[in-house]
């Protein structure tokens, strides 16, 4: 998916597309993410819990772990409310 | 499938359906206000508009028309592209699509939005100016005479056939204040939904902790 996204978008995408392990240039490619931007995004949310490194003969990982799932929830839930709660779009 | 995502694909689904007809209508008009356009400027350069008809002001209008019916059609080109790859996807999953598959289509749909928010506003602008200019031309290709007297104005038809192209003339006009008008209605709803985004991002910014990058 590429265009103007939020940061909170790419998270989540991330994190979904992580439900099982994907290497880095996939995840860049994926998520249409430069390598420097990509790498920033996966180190952030490595740090906050949301994503782990599996390593195996050298060939690193990333796997989301089950706080991520908080997120991807939670954040699927906002975006679907906002069909929900308003009158939208009739002819 | 939980209530929240039934009721949210359900609105999402009939959102983009009926956004993509405005598209299509859009489209459709568009090419026949270019059509519409070239043919009234031929006309107009060749002298066919007999006087006493102000030809060069009607050659204006439909310069201005050809030119607004193009930039509708590029920019109508844009919008419905990606509005069509989400309804084929949308159709393709039917009801069996899952929560993370809606909420991803429903990210590519502000993703998308937000691309061509300008782009839209632009629209609403021209298709109100584009409407206008179609109404002139419908009007004024048609008159055979106008005076305007201190009692009233009278006027005379030029002749029946060319009624049928006046009528498709002022349809393109309506239509063009019509997606005006829808396209004003649909930048309001996405709008609020932008803005309740971000209100929703801080939210979810302090209940997961998430700093700003």
């Amino acid at each position: 998916m590429s265009g103007r996204r939020t940061v909170f978008e790419i998270y989540w995408e991330i994190l979904v597309y992580c439900r099982s392990p994907r290497s880095f240039t996939s995840v860049i490619n994926r998520c249409d993410l430069n390598s420097k931007t990509g790498q920033e995004y996966l180190e952030f949310l490595e740090a906050k819990g949301y994503l782990t490194i599996l390593r195996d003969n050298g060939k690193a990982t990333y796997q989301a772990t089950e706080r991520a799932g908080e997120y991807t929830s939670l954040f699927s839930s906002m975006y679907q409310k906002l069909f929900d709660s308003q009158p939208g779009f009739r002819l | 499938m939980n209530n929240l995502h039934n009721q949210a694909l359900i609105q999402f689904r009939t959102e983009i359906r009926q956004f993509y007809i405005v598209c299509i209508l859009n489209l459709i008009f568009a090419a026949l206000a270019m059509g519409f356009g070239i043919s009234f400027m031929i006309s107009a350069i060749l002298g066919l508009t007999a006087p006493p008809r102000p030809g060069m002001l009607i050659g204006a209008i439909a310069t201005v028309c050809f030119g607004l019916g193009l930039s509708w059609l590029l920019s109508t080109a844009r919008i419905f592209k990606g509005i069509k790859v989400i309804n084929h996807q949308l159709d393709a999953e039917g009801t069996s699509i899952t929560d993370d598959r809606i909420t991803c289509l429903i990210v590519r749909m502000l993703t998308h939005y937000r691309d061509n928010r300008k782009t839209i506003g632009k629209m609403i602008r021209g298709c109100t100016f584009g409407g206008i200019c179609f109404f002139s031309l419908g009007i004024g290709t048609s008159l055979e005479a106008i005076s305007i007297l201190s009692d009233g104005i009278t006027f005379t038809l030029n002749n029946l056939l060319v009624i049928p192209a006046m009528l498709l003339t002022l349809g393109i006009a309506v239509v063009s204040l019509l997606s005006s008008y829808y396209f004003s209605k649909f930048v309001k709803i996405w709008d609020r939904r932008l803005l309740e985004i971000d209100e929703s991002e801080c939210a979810l910014k302090k209940n997961l902790g998430l700093g700003e990058q």
